[in-house]
């Protein structure tokens, strides 16, 4: 007998009981489909932390005093200072022979300012510092042109907005560029616009003014020696904490310090991304596990509803095996039902997941893991041929005599 | 009917000293206690004898579902004390034809499905299966009732699929247990109508009853009690009357026709 006639009795069987075929099929399906949408919420979420880390720049490393709000302090003997990061710093930093595997160094002062133009007003955080600061931290001018070094050695009032200011601010289809936008008591004229970074996690990297720093320090934050942060790109992903290290003892030179003292904090953008990555993997295994035991219990279903067909069949396998039917056609027989019936599941239940998949959930854009639809429908094949075994096997094995007296 | 090429000289059934011995409850129960029986070619046998005489038994030891506890079977010249699982069911196939009590046909499929079913375990190719299941339900009547399910059709009918099926592989055996035990006797008479034709017809037919009047179609009645033979003897089977068959097949069509909703 062939496995193809073998599989239609198969479908024969499962067709003559749909409603008890397709509860239990449901269950696979739920398992499969959590699985799929779990791994992707995992996936998803993941992928926006690594997003938004991203958003920081591209190998870059923030340098802030330590204390950030209180103010950082170096201890040198008898005299206490407040450790600040000054022009010096971002001299010495830049400095090829002091730290050769720094890209640039750009001082940034921060700021949240209200910005208003003609009525239109937005809270916008104004950011001051040097042209490099743009291609650090991922900024493109979509039109017009960057703040230059010319702006600020001029403290020049200009300044590139970030998109979602922009729109903020101007009605779709006005040309920003030229017009005095007011920045706090300050008019500063627009230069250029940035292309959208899109926001994720928690800042929206599109909802920045960014002038030239010697401008923001004239008219916003007041004249002073330090800035809040350095931003400082390094060469490559490679070398970065090569420059790390470099920028660390150049601040700790600069304070008469030692690196494990310095009174400023590192950030390593790699270091950031990489521990993130692997707790967001944990996160996303343990997401799996918990669709896994769903799969299980779909699984315990197919075994349970099998073994409950096995017993209320007996009698027709009493008659198959009189008229000749051998243990293995049996066998096949109720062993392909339960595949057929997992893999149905397994089908519809992938459908399900690439569906659920399209929308967020609980505000994390799920992300499909390409691997989770083999993997789903493999375990499903496989739940199909374990949970399917042991009643085949029952069914196989029963003496035709008591089957056939079975009522 | 094919060639028949299972060799002429060997008796289908012959049974020799036959012991069937179950353990209940720690307990010896002897089923059969030494029954030797030879059944030749052609021959239409009832075994007889009340319940707990063996009869049961001793038809699933010749029907191979069973092995006796000692004994030799040879069925068709095969000794089926040497045979596997596998090798069992392949006879059941090949060589034994059953009609059950309670017909046991497969309620999800049709007529000509359940009969074509021994055929699809033979690997018979599905044409020829079509071919053969149809001959079979045309030979006891029932060729307007094919694609008719076991539960539209009279309990008749349904013994008379039954019968189709067993016939349809062309056994050297056709093993009949009670097959009017569920009937009325109109039915019963048109199912033993088939058997006695299909007797005509050159096959060997053994039937298990307890009933005298549907003993009285075979040509050797064997009587078992407490597990042994009592009696063996030939007689001149008694043949259904051509008008109360036609009557009978008149009254079976009625009511099939009156009972479908």
């Amino acid at each position: 007998m062939s496995i193809l006639a073998n599989a239609l009795m198969a479908l024969r069987g499962i067709n003559s009981n749909k409603l008890r075929s397709l509860l239990t099929m449901l269950g696979v399906l739920i398992g499969v489909a959590a699985v799929i949408v779990l791994l992707a919420v995992g996936t998803g979420s993941s992928q926006a932390v690594a997003n938004s880390i991203n958003q920081l720049g591209t190998n870059t490393l923030t340098v802030f005093s330590s204390g950030r709000f209180g103010g950082g302090t170096s201890q040198t003997g008898t005299q206490t200072r407040n450790a600040v990061l000054t022009q010096t710093d971002v001299k010495l930093i830049s400095d090829p022979n002091n730290a050769p595997d720094v890209q640039s160094v750009s001082p940034v002062i921060t700021t949240s300012e209200t910005a208003t133009y003609q009525g239109a007003s937005a809270t916008t955080s104004v950011i001051g510092s040097t042209p490099s600061y743009l291609p650090a931290s991922n900024y493109t001018v979509q039109s017009g042109r960057s703040i230059s070094s010319a702006d600020v050695k001029a403290h020049a009032l200009v300044v590139d907005l970030g998109s979602s200011t922009a729109s903020s601010l101007f009605a779709t289809g006005s040309n920003p560029l030229g017009k005095q936008v007011q920045l706090g008591s300050s008019e500063f004229t627009v230069i250029g616009l940035l292309a959208s970074k899109g926001s994720s996690g928690l800042s929206n990297g599109d909802a920045v003014a960014i002038a030239p720093y010697t401008a923001v320090q004239d008219q916003l934050t007041g004249e002073s020696q330090s800035f809040s942060e350095l931003l400082v790109q390094g060469k490559s992903s490679a070398t970065l904490s090569l420059a790390q290290s470099e920028v660390e003892s150049i601040l700790a030179a600069q304070n008469d310090t030692t690196v494990s003292n310095l009174p400023f904090t590192v950030l390593n953008q790699a270091s950031l991304l990489s521990t993130a990555t692997s707790s967001s993997k944990t996160f996303t295994a343990l997401l799996g596990w918990v669709a896994a035991v769903s799969l299980l219990v779909g699984a315990i279903g197919v075994m349970n509803i099998m073994l409950v067909t096995v017993t209320e069949r007996t009698r027709e396998i009493g008659i198959r095996k009189a008229i000749g039917a051998p243990k293995s056609v049996v066998l096949g027989q109720f062993l392909i039902e339960a595949v057929v019936i997992s893999l149905l599941g397994g089908v519809l239940g992938v459908l399900a997941g690439l569906f659920v998949v399209r929308f967020r959930i609980d505000g994390v854009q799920p992300v499909l893991a390409t691997y989770s639809i083999p993997l789903a429908f493999g375990v499903a094949l496989l739940v199909g041929i374990f949970a399917g075994l042991y009643p085949a096997f029952r069914a196989a094995s029963l003496r035709p005599i008591d089957a056939l007296r079975h009522e | 009917m094919g060639p028949d090429r299972s060799p002429e000289r060997w008796p289908v059934i012959a049974l020799s000293n036959i012991v069937k011995r179950y353990v209940m409850g720690g307990n010896d129960v002897y089923a059969t206690r030494g029954v030797s029986l030879r059944v030749s070619r052609g021959e239409f046998v009832a075994i007889m004898g009340a319940s707990g005489s063996g009869k049961s038994t001793l038809m699933n030891i010749i029907g191979c579902l069973d092995v006796p506890t000692s004994g030799h079977y040879r069925l068709d010249g095969v000794n089926i004390r040497d045979l596997d699982d596998r090798e069992l069911s392949r006879i059941r196939n090949r060589k034994i034809g059953f009609v059950f009590q309670g017909f046991n046909l497969l309620p999800t499929m049709s007529a000509i499905a359940n009969v074509e079913l021994p055929m699809a375990y033979a690997g018979v190719p599905t044409k020829e299966r079509h071919h053969r299941a149809q001959g079979a339900l045309e030979t006891v009547g029932l060729a307007d009732r094919m694609g008719h399910f076991p539960n539209e059709m009279s309990g008749g009918q349904q013994q008379r699929v039954a019968v189709a099926r067993a016939i349809v592989t062309n056994p050297s055996l056709i093993l009949a247990d009670e097959p009017t035990g569920n009937l009325d006797s109109t039915s019963s008479l048109d199912v033993m109508s088939a058997f006695a034709s299909l007797h005509a017809q050159g096959r060997t037919v053994v039937m298990i009853t307890h009933e005298e009047d549907i003993a009285a179609y075979a040509t050797r009645v064997v009587r078992l009690r407490d597990g042994v033979i009592t009696q063996d003897h030939h007689q001149t089977p008694a043949h259904p009357h051509e008008s109360h068959l036609a009557h009978a097949r008149q009254a079976e069509g009625t009511s099939a026709l009156a009972g479908r909703p």
